[in-house]
């Protein structure tokens, strides 16, 4: 059951953003994930649910100065098939392409994705090795009040940011990666698709004469919510991509993550494939 | 009338057999029209809702149903109060529908509302309170069989320990069980310990079977209605239509006779509709005492709650064999997990020993299971019925002993294979048997010998990536299975004046595509187009007697009726166009639509014009005939001893994989299959039958698993339960080995069940190929494999043990 009353589908961000003063505000937009959490009880849908679908503002993938503008309503499908995304962000791209199923990419959301804030969600491993930002709008008094965050400080558990409940996601601001810039993404599971990572990873930095530098690691699925690998960042950081570095970078990895048992996995399978994953990956960096 | 018009019409002769025929429910399914049940909704119909206990063993000490029954909207709520003459349910009558007293399982019934809507329905379940009291939870079915381990049916007592005044009856649900030992069975031939000593190598291992559910598509539902007169209607998915109007006549105390089933459209059986669940008896009991129509749909998290399972098992296999490659012996125990009620999981002993006794040639055979009591989910029939767990551990054994004599895998096989025309020692006949071209068909169309070799020589060699490859053969009734004392399906075929047949038969269609395969047989007889069939199959109130949808018998035992009444429809035919036609019974036959001359084929009169004369006439006649078959098969004996099947079927699956060492990840990549199916029917339905049937295995194998802790199921949900889905379906060689039997419908044997019982033995022999590891523990997730691959694995032993 739920204590939904009204139902609302503002056609511009002043009405979407003016309906959150009040807080009490449940905000649909593929609603892949909200569907299945409100039946399975695990949300509950409030007072007021706000289909945000119909505000131009939050749609588009766009190139602005030195960064790509992606709309919190870009949904899975439009980013996989975007030629800005493809030729500056593919591996964006290669976490879409594992992103459960294509009738789920039609529907579900980049902002969505991030507001559910799981995890082990797909599309937030790219994005925090990208250093992205999440772009957050409310309206404190009579107008519209914007302002950035690192996607690398929104998580603060499972299903949980830093948001309030007045402000809405509408879009991530990701900057243009550097020349030499490479990236790899993977995601391990039981099945190639239509699956929730038992463990993924992303790795990147610029590659100049085999070193690697401004190097990004980030897990999923191995913490409470997808995390920076500081430690393994600084032991990749400056270094030439040798067999002896990629070891010792990969055994930090594993030290560094600290994952628990659930249905998919155990910790120490986490651990073990964070470490077995991380070198196989910047092998392939190594090549690149 | 000139030359060319008296020239006669010639009908060259064509079959319908082995044809690719289009299913008859294709175009409603594929195009979203076809009504299943979901879709069928009675004007002045109440939702049924349950509530289920939660709790994994307790005591019910009190139940407070006033404030649902308060709620506007809602019309009955009951509980097992109100059902003072309610009877247990289940293949060991240990099961009442709403709980009395105490609750066994997560899923235990505690009570159920008729509302005006499901949501209604669900708020009222919200406002039920219960109270209970905690008891220890047995979990292991080892734990159940320690002395002195709690009962899981002890004598009824209630809250206060006082007795329950049940009303008297004889069955567990009643008196309780003593110990926990649901079922055992015990069967022997020669004598193991002569074969033990006859023996240059023994080996003795442990397997460990999983829990995995049938997933189907269309969640389990039911709607009731009784009419003014106190007759019942039911739409229900049963796949046993004429037993279960029995049973459920006598769980409402009221005359079969009054009860009618009607079968819609079912979205998936695969065996977990043969058996009656509690969820059906209450819904009958929510429209009786609501004197309205009642519906019931389980959510999908219900149907993995509330469903039954496939048999868990854990078994240890002690077998031998001589140097020169000849079985010695095999031992068998086996320790049935059977959940806190008794459905059919537990009589799967029935099919396993036959895969121990008779699959190859063993003289000596000791098979023990004993099915006990604990709080886990329950075990029903599913698709192999037993013979997943059996082959599992017999194929990988027939692998370790050939590798232990060094003997090739294959011809090690070959040598102990069965051949037509033996009787085993479990007294199955194998009139026709393809066992043989089985093996060798599919080891060398996937060319085994040389990749077993090669992959066993590349395990040392660098990268990650392992390929293996691996056999498994297996050995299923094929001709019916005599379980009861018939196991026979009736037909009635009527011809009308357009010649268009109406096929009326037994024989329930769950998807299997009986029915275009029963239409096939009926048209083939009649030398009719497939077009001109109309198959009725749905309803008690007009079908004839059948057992059920089991046991892969519905093409043999069901298509011999169909030919049954058409042969005679045919005789009958024959014999009016002789007299009319002036021409011997024996010169003519049926062909195209057409009464034809036997010999050359040129056309004596169109079928519909000669149904026509023999309706529109003072002495008009009908073509309508009924037909029943009973199978040449018996019972078996007090020793599980006996022919009990009219045919065998048999097949050979090898699977190939690649292992990734790094990541325990195994993609299976190819199945090369050859089946014993007598004969091809309808080539496009025993394609898509083998290759559902492949993929229902993949998943036992590698993905598939519901995991239970404490009684308590983590993952009822398509999230965290994997089916396998479209990329990780291997590419597929399925051959075709017909044996043509003799008392098979045009040469056919039954194959539903077969494909599926193969892969995950052949699998666990290609992964012990790629990597010299063997695993004796379903499924082969990558966590897993891995940890198999990385001595991470602690070696699984079982005692052996028997109920004394």
């Amino acid at each position: 059951m739920t204590e939904l009353k009204h139902y609302f589908a503002p056609t511009s961000l002043d009405q979407a953003v003016e309906c959150l003063k009040d807080g009490d505000v449940t905000i649909l937009a593929g609603g892949t994930d909200l569907t299945p959490q409100s039946q399975a009880g695990r949300i509950k849908i409030k007072h007021t649910l706000m289909n945000i679908r119909h505000i131009p503002q939050l749609s588009g993938i766009t190139l602005e100065g030195t960064e790509i503008r992606i709309g919190a309503l870009a949904t899975i499908t439009e980013i996989m098939e975007h030629p800005l995304v493809k030729e500056h962000l593919p591996v964006l791209i290669e976490a879409c392409d594992h992103f459960a199923s294509d009738q789920i990419r039609n529907a579900g959301t980049i902002g969505g994705n991030i507001c559910n804030a799981s995890p082990a969600g797909d599309t937030l491993i790219p994005l925090l090795v990208l250093d992205a930002c999440v772009e957050l709008a409310s309206m404190p008094e009579s107008k519209i009040y914007r302002h950035c965050m690192p996607l690398s400080t929104f998580f603060v558990g499972p299903g949980k940011t830093r948001k309030s409940l007045c402000e809405l996601v509408t879009c991530v601001r990701i900057p243009l990666p550097a020349p030499g810039h490479v990236a790899r993404f993977y995601k391990l599971g039981t099945r190639p698709a239509l699956d929730i990572s038992t463990i993924s990873i992303g790795v990147g930095g610029t590659l100049k004469q085999g070193i690697l530098s401004n190097a990004r690691v980030a897990f999923g699925a191995v913490a409470p919510t997808p995390t920076r690998a500081s430690q393994t960042e600084q032991a990749l950081e400056g270094q030439r991509l040798d067999a002896a570095t990629i070891d010792k970078v990969a055994a930090v990895a594993r030290d560094e993550v600290k994952p628990i048992d659930d249905v998919r996995a155990t910790a120490w399978y986490r651990k073990e494939m964070i470490h077995n994953i991380t070198k196989r990956i910047l092998s392939h960096v190594a090549q690149a | 009338m000139n030359v060319a018009e008296k020239k006669a019409r010639i009908i060259e002769p064509e079959t319908l057999i082995g044809k690719r025929i289009q299913k008859m429910d294709a175009p409603e399914k594929a195009s979203g029209k076809t009504r299943y049940i979901h879709d069928i909704n009675l004007s002045g119909q109440l939702y049924g809702k349950i509530l289920r206990s939660g709790r994994i063993h307790a005591l019910i000490k009190s139940i407070d149903t006033s404030a649902a029954r308060a709620l506007p909207g809602v019309h009955v709520v009951i509980t097992a109060a109100d059902i003072p003459d309610q009877r247990p349910i289940g293949v060991a009558k240990d099961h009442f529908p709403l709980k009395v007293g105490r609750v066994r399982s997560q899923r235990d019934e505690i009570a159920a509302v008729a509302a005006e809507s499901e949501e209604i329905a669900e708020a009222a379940l919200k406002l039920i309170k219960v109270e209970y009291e905690d008891l220890p939870v047995i979990s292991n079915p080892e734990d159940a069989i320690k002395p002195g381990a709690a009962l899981i049916h002890p004598e009824p007592h209630g809250a206060d320990g006082t007795h329950l005044h049940l009303k008297q009856g004889m069955s567990i649900a009643h008196k309780g069980k003593p110990d926990n030992i649901a079922m055992r069975f015990d069967y022997v031939h020669g004598d193991v310990i002569q074969g033990e000593a006859e023996s240059d190598v023994v080996i003795e291992d442990t397997f460990k079977l999983h829990y995995v559910t049938h997933c189907c598509m269309g969640v389990s539902g039911m709607i009731a209605e009784f009419d003014a007169s106190g007759n019942l209607l039911m739409y229900s998915n049963t796949q046993v239509p004429f037993l279960h109007k029995r049973e459920f006549a006598e769980y409402l105390n009221m005359d079969p006779a009054r009860i009618r089933i009607i079968q819609p459209p079912i979205g998936g059986g695969f065996g977990s509709k043969l058996d009656i669940y509690p969820f059906e008896v209450i819904c009958l009991y929510l429209a009786r005492a609501a004197k309205r129509p009642v519906k019931m749909l389980f959510t999908r998290e219900e149907e993995f709650l509330a469903s039954p399972t496939r048999q868990p098992v854990l078994l240890t296999l002690r077998s031998g064999c001589k140097k020169d490659g000849t079985l010695t012996f095999r031992q068998v125990h086996t320790l049935h997990d059977n959940g806190a009620y008794t459905s059919w999981g537990a009589t799967t002993p029935f099919v396993m020993m036959q895969t121990f006794s008779s699959l190859y040639r063993v003289p000596h055979c000791d098979y023990h299971t004993a099915a006990v009591y604990t709080n886990n989910p329950y075990a029903g029939s599913f698709r192999g019925y037993g013979n997943l767990q059996a082959t599992f551990a017999i194929e990988q054994h027939m692998d370790m002993l050939a590798e232990k004599i060094g003997m090739d895998p294959l011809e090690f096989r070959l040598k102990n294979a069965q051949d037509a025309g033996e009787t085993t020692g479990q007294g199955m006949s194998f009139k026709s048997c393809g066992f043989k071209d089985c093996l060798n068909t599919a080891a060398q169309r996937s060319d085994y010998s040389r990749k077993v070799k090669e992959n066993t020589a590349n395990r040392s060699k660098p990268g990650n990536i392992k390929r293996g490859i691996g056999m498994a053969s297996m050995l299923h009734v094929g001709g019916g299975a005599k379980i009861y004392p018939s196991d026979g399906c009736g037909t009635i075929l009527k011809l009308d004046d357009f010649a268009n047949v109406t096929l009326i038969t037994g024989a329930s269609e769950i998807g299997q595509g009986s029915e275009t395969v029963l239409s096939q047989l009926v048209c083939e007889e009649l030398g009719l187009p497939i077009s001109a069939i109309t198959v009725v199959n749905n309803d008690t109130a007009i079908t004839p007697w059948d057992v059920g949808v089991h046991a892969s018998r519905t093409t043999f035992i069901a298509g011999n009726s169909a030919i049954g009444a058409a042969k005679k429809a045919k005789t009958k035919i024959l014999a009016v166009a002789a007299k009319k036609y002036e021409a011997a019974e024996s010169d003519l036959d049926l062909r195209g639509g057409f009464v034809i001359k036997a010999a050359s084929g040129e056309v004596v009169v169109e079928l519909s014009k000669l149904l026509r004369n023999l309706h529109f006439q003072d002495k008009a006649e009908l073509v309508m005939t009924t037909f029943y078959y009973e199978p040449p098969s018996v019972h078996q004996d007090k020793g599980f001893k006996g022919d009990v099947s009219a045919a065998y079927a048999w097949g050979t699956q090898v699977v190939e994989v690649e292992v990734d060492t790094d990541t325990g990840q195994v993609r299976m990549t190819r199945v090369t299959g050859a089946h014993d199916v007598g004969r091809v029917l309808n080539r496009l339905g025993i394609e898509g039958q083998i290759e559902g049937g492949v993929i229902m295995g993949q998943g036992y194998a590698l993905t598939e698993d519901l995991m239970i802790e404490n009684g308590v199921m983590k993952n009822p949900n398509f999230r965290d339960y994997k089916l396998v889905t479209a990329p990780e379906i291997p590419e597929m060689d399925i051959s075709f080995i017909e044996s043509m039997d003799g008392e098979g419908p045009q040469g056919a044997k039954g194959v539903g069940e077969a494909p599926s019982i193969c892969i995950a033995a052949a699998t666990a022999n290609a992964i012990a190929n790629a990597t010299g590891v063997r695993m004796f523990e379903l499924p082969f997730t990558p966590e897993k494999v891995y940890r198999a691959l990385h001595g991470q694995t602690p070696k699984l032993y079982w005692k052996p043990w028997r109920a004394e």
